[in-house]
């Protein structure tokens, strides 16, 4: 019976300001060490100021995933010494004196599995270290701390997990959950880090940290249970330890640092009152939390009629179902639903091509408008969507500026037509035994017109110039 | 001029034009050069005072708006930031740090024209109740240079009682303002918990210490409690005091008060003979005061040294991690070593005590020892702070003598670490418990002094001030020899 | 009885704390003492205590501003090529 738990750190970066100062919560366009005070430094007479919003977010985190929330927080130092550390202790959460974490014992479904929740912490961000050179000859560290105080949001999970892919299924829930609560954007490097725990047949937990990305979480897990499953087959005791991913080598290595060993000395961080959140406050943040996605789909189904497939995708993304939402209005939220589902998703695959696109949600709904009434075929309507994503230009100038219009006067039409089929009189010999081959014809004059013919109205005109039923 | 003149007699005295800021100024830098080789009480002495002075007295002349300090000289501990230069907190690991910040403390006192004439010396990171422990040499008594002037805020008793200013501001996590308050014959005040920003203050035991005034009367320390205290949103801890004024009514008296004699506090077996015979006799004069002196008992008293000591280690531990000679500290190139390695070396620059502090401090809080030690300790706390409250259902003050003994000679509790502890008997109740606690100079015999502590509750600052008043009154001191 | 707390622990947590102890002797016996002082807590009866706390509310706490520090902190730290802080190499 294989067991995995996972433990995940997740950045709050749509927090303007770190946890406990008011430098920038987004670390990553500053130049090394320039987004740094004297209260992220741990400069000698300095004291944290804890963050409001960062509060209110990971509480809503915690209600999203279905926790107990507690009355009053409070935050204990970890102590350990380490480069990254300006103070060399972290000010984290701990539930030493009752329940004072953010949260505790929640549920999120991956499936029809229940991953429970053991508890939410908030906590800080250490720095960053990089090494000069190569490992062995590696001089100093440097360390940039441009990171240091980021607000973290530390998942832990119970060990509920049985295959590598409920982790990954699990992973991408979560991702999709943080960004539509508008805390996180998963999607930033480094945003969401994860470690794993992994025991095999009530054996030994052997951690698994340092793993890059959640590509690699599935593989590491993956091989982990493999190994450990080997060792059981030799009659091996397998070693509660910590192990770290290699990704060079794709394996898991022992550890052996003193991490396992370590001796935090937990104690109150005694510049932080405990902090009361009252129900007040927690009725408040649940009223305004964002629509979940779960409800969001059952709503595009059920008031839209949109498939289910399509809801699915739909309402997991962010950024897509903003868009259908100030696109549509409800008579064509199916065909607004569809397009962005079938044409723009392609076109905005990524963070960059989101960020510079001009398009708009009266853009789509007049798209999706000009289609019904034939101004325009679906074919045009691709290049037209290029254009708007590029220029963001009215529609109907776009239409005149790349001469999209649709191609529906029949004399104009059949015109066409005659010179096609001049020129494919192969095809016209062989129409007349397979009527199948008119298609490629429709296609020659969709070609010739740039996708602006009537599809139907071409077909029937060649049947008809061809004497085909 | 006499540089011996109270804080508010000094404003008095430059409104009245009797002298200027710079000529005041001048003086206390000459009478600090010639007596504080003997002394002391100064780390660092502001090159920039003099020029301060000038200006102040420009902005008098031209009939400008001026702060309530009139340019008067003030010395701070160094362990308060002051932005631009050195804070050493008297260790050698912080040789060469240049504060990038002012504590809110010294931003207020700047803001009311005061001069920070000097930082002062303290036992290294203000662990220890002597100076004995600074990395830089102790500082000497006044009233005796063999003997300390107590700790950890040595320096600033001496300054103040040495005439080199007119008032100082120390810190107090045990007794380190009322305990060298007393030795030197000052007055020294710890405020409740949170009533004044610790923003800029080196922390050594954030859950209990506090910056407070150390000054020549007690008028003068509600002067400077005015100017300091108040909630600072730099400092989440603060609270507000509702700009509360400590000067007003302090002449009001203490008829019908009710005054608890803390037993556990005035037992004869705890006191020096000297100081049992001032204690009763201070009863006697609270009595003539108008005031009902009764006994009352604190039973976790007894246990309280023990359960500072743990806490404060705990906290230190913790608080000194971070002097780790990376980022700030001293000269020591980091090629070549390994860092844990590193770490030691630049840590080894600790002074004993300091060094005893963060094994003790990595010990009781440990898994395994937590439960016995660490967790005690707080629950010891919580117990002390529940019985005070109740205590103060029926009383309106507690006394005792601010330390069990006259001021002690160099070296002779540096080696007992027990005896040593326990010269904070009578001070560690106020900072577990956050109430406030002010030291008042009562006696002088064989030419040693001893203070009378006052404690109130939570935030009576004001009426705390008022039997402070009443009971300086009573008493006419012989002037320090120097 | 009182029992002292073993040699070998104390050093244990000194190289916790990284704290060298060259001159062993004179540090442990001291600390030895101190914690032996200690035991008295174990006669404070306190068991049933629960801890006390200060608490403020969420709403005096500070508000989620980005207010850039605009002094140039790296100058008073030891910065290594004035980009990066340079530490000892790790193991």
């Amino acid at each position: 019976m294989t067991k995995i738990g996972l433990e995940i750190h997740c950045q709050l970066t749509k927090l303007e300001s770190k946890l406990f100062c008011s430098c920038k919560a987004d670390y990553r366009e500053f130049e090394p060490n320039t987004n740094i005070c004297p209260i992220c430094m741990g400069i000698p007479g300095s004291l944290p100021l804890l963050n409001k919003i960062a509060v209110e977010k990971a509480t809503l985190i915690a209600m999203a995933l279905d926790c107990s929330t507690p009355d009053k927080i409070a935050f204990f130092r970890k102590n350990y010494f380490y480069p990254d550390l300006p103070k060399n202790f972290q000010i984290t959460q701990l539930n030493a004196y009752g329940n004072t974490s953010i949260g505790w014992e929640g549920k999120i479904l991956v499936g029809a599995v229940k991953i429970r929740i053991r508890r939410i912490q908030l906590e800080e961000d250490p720095g960053r270290l990089i090494y000069e050179g190569a490992t062995e000859k590696t001089k100093l560290t440097l360390v940039d701390y441009n990171r240091a105080g980021t607000p973290l949001v530390e998942i832990v999970t119970e060990p509920d997990f049985e295959t590598p892919h409920q982790v990954r299924e699990f992973l991408n829930i979560l991702s999709d959950l943080l960004e539509n609560l508008n805390v996180s954007d998963p999607g930033l490097e480094g945003a969401m880090r994860a470690d794993a725990n992994v025991s095999i047949e009530g054996g030994s937990k052997v951690e698994i940290k340092n793993i890059g990305s959640f590509h690699d979480l599935e593989k590491a897990v993956h091989f982990e249970i493999t190994r450990q499953q080997s060792l059981v087959e030799r009659k091996i005791e397998i070693i509660q330890e910590t192990r770290h991913w290699d990704d060079g080598r794709k394996i898991t290595v022992s550890a052996r640092t003193k991490e396992e060993e370590a001796e935090y000395r937990y104690h109150l961080e005694a510049d932080i009152p405990w902090v009361r959140i009252n129900d007040t406050t927690k009725n408040q943040l649940q009223t305004h939390m964002p629509e979940s996605i779960s409800s969001k789909k059952e709503r595009y189904v059920s008031k839209y009629g949109i498939t289910s497939q399509v809801a699915d995708i739909l309402s997991s993304d962010k950024y897509f179902s903003e868009l259908f939402e100030k696109a549509n209005n409800e008579t064509n939220a199916k065909d607004i639903a569809n397009m962005i589902t079938t044409d723009i998703m392609g076109l905005l695959d990524t963070r960059e091509k989101r960020e510079m696109s001009k398009l708009e949600g009266d853009h789509i709904s007049d798209l999706v408008e000009y289609i019904k009434s034939n101004k325009i075929t679906r074919a045009s309507a691709k290049l037209a969507l290029d254009e708007v994503i590029k220029n963001g230009k009215q529609l109907s100038e776009i239409i005149e500026d790349l001469d999209l219009g649709h191609v529906s006067d029949e004399t104009t039409l059949s015109d066409i037509i005659t010179e096609i089929l001049d020129e494919e009189t192969k095809a016209v010999e062989d129409a007349k035994q397979n009527p199948d081959i008119v298609n490629f014809l429709v296609g020659k004059v969709m070609q010739k017109t740039r996708g602006k013919a009537d599809p139907e109205l071409t077909l029937s005109l060649l049947k008809k110039h061809l004497g085909i039923n | 001029m006499d540089l011996g003149i109270s804080a508010l007699n000094y404003v008095s005295g430059i409104k009245n034009n009797e002298f200027t800021v710079e000529e005041f100024i001048s003086e206390s830098l000459d009478h600090i050069k010639q007596v504080d080789e003997k002394l002391h009480a100064f780390l660092r002495i502001n090159d920039f005072a003099i020029k301060k002075a000038k200006e102040i007295d420009a902005k008098i002349k031209s009939n400008q708006n001026v702060g309530r300090c009139y340019g008067m000289p003030i010395s701070v501990k160094d362990n308060i930031c002051i932005e631009g230069s050195k804070t050493t907190c008297a260790s050698k690991v912080l040789e060469n740090f240049i504060a990038p910040h002012t504590s809110t403390v010294v931003s207020k006192l700047h803001s009311e024209d005061s001069i920070i004439i000097g930082k002062t010396n303290l036992d290294e990171f203000a662990m220890g109740l002597s100076t004995e422990f600074s990395a830089y040499g102790p500082s000497k008594n006044p009233w005796n240079i063999d003997c300390v002037p107590g700790g950890s805020s040595g320096g600033s008793g001496v300054s103040v009682a040495a005439n080199e200013c007119i008032a100082s501001l120390g810190s107090d996590t045990g007794g380190s303002i009322r305990n060298p308050a007393s030795f030197c014959s000052v007055v020294g005040l710890k405020p409740t918990y949170g009533l004044v920003s610790r923003y800029g203050l080196v922390s050594y035991a954030n859950s209990i210490e506090q910056i407070g005034p150390m000054t020549k009367t007690v008028e003068d320390s509600a002067f400077l409690l005015n100017i300091i205290s108040g909630i600072d949103p730099n400092d989440n801890t603060t609270l507000d005091n509702k700009n509360q004024d400590y000067l007003s009514d302090i002449d009001a008296g203490i008829s019908g008060k009710k005054i608890g004699i803390v037993t556990e506090m005035t037992n004869s077996d705890g006191l020096s003979a000297d100081v049992l015979d001032a204690t009763n006799n201070s009863i006697q004069t609270f009595e003539k005061l108008g005031a009902n002196c009764e006994q009352v008992s604190l039973q976790m008293v007894p246990y309280t040294v023990a359960a500072y000591y743990t806490i404060t280690s705990t906290e230190a531990g913790s608080n000194l991690a971070r002097y780790d000679n990376v980022r700030y500290g001293y000269e020591l190139d980091s090629s070549g070593f390994e860092f844990n390695s590193y770490i030691s070396q630049a840590r080894s620059k600790l002074g004993p005590e300091v060094i005893r502090r963060m094994i003790l401090g990595g010990f009781v809080p440990s898994a395994g020892h937590a439960g016995k030690y660490f967790l005690k300790a707080l629950k010891v706390k919580s117990k002390l702070i529940s019985e005070i409250k109740h205590v103060f259902e029926k009383f309106d003050f507690l006394i005792s003598p601010t330390v069990p003994i006259q001021p002690f000679k160099f070296g002779e509790k540096i080696n007992d670490p027990v005896s040593f502890m326990m010269v904070d008997f009578n001070t560690v109740t106020a900072n577990l418990t956050g109430i406030p606690a002010i030291s008042v100079p009562y006696k002088i015999t064989n030419g040693l002094p001893i203070g009378i502590q006052i404690m109130a509750n939570h935030l009576e600052e004001h009426s705390m001030l008022q039997a402070a008043y009443a009971l300086e009154k009573t008493v006419d001191l012989p002037e320090v020899p120097i | 009885m009182k029992s002292l707390v073993n040699e070998e622990e104390i050093s244990d947590v000194a190289k916790l704390m990284k704290i060298d102890l060259e001159d062993h002797s004179a540090h442990i016996k001291r600390v030895q003492k101190m914690l032996e002082y200690f035991d008295i807590l174990d006669r404070a009866n306190v068991e049933a205590e629960e801890i006390t706390v200060q608490e403020t509310d969420l709403d005096k706490l500070r508000d989620d501003k980005h207010i850039p520090y605009d002094k140039n902190l790296l100058k008073f730290l030891k910065s290594y090529q004035e980009k990066y802080v340079k530490a000892p190499k790790l193991n």
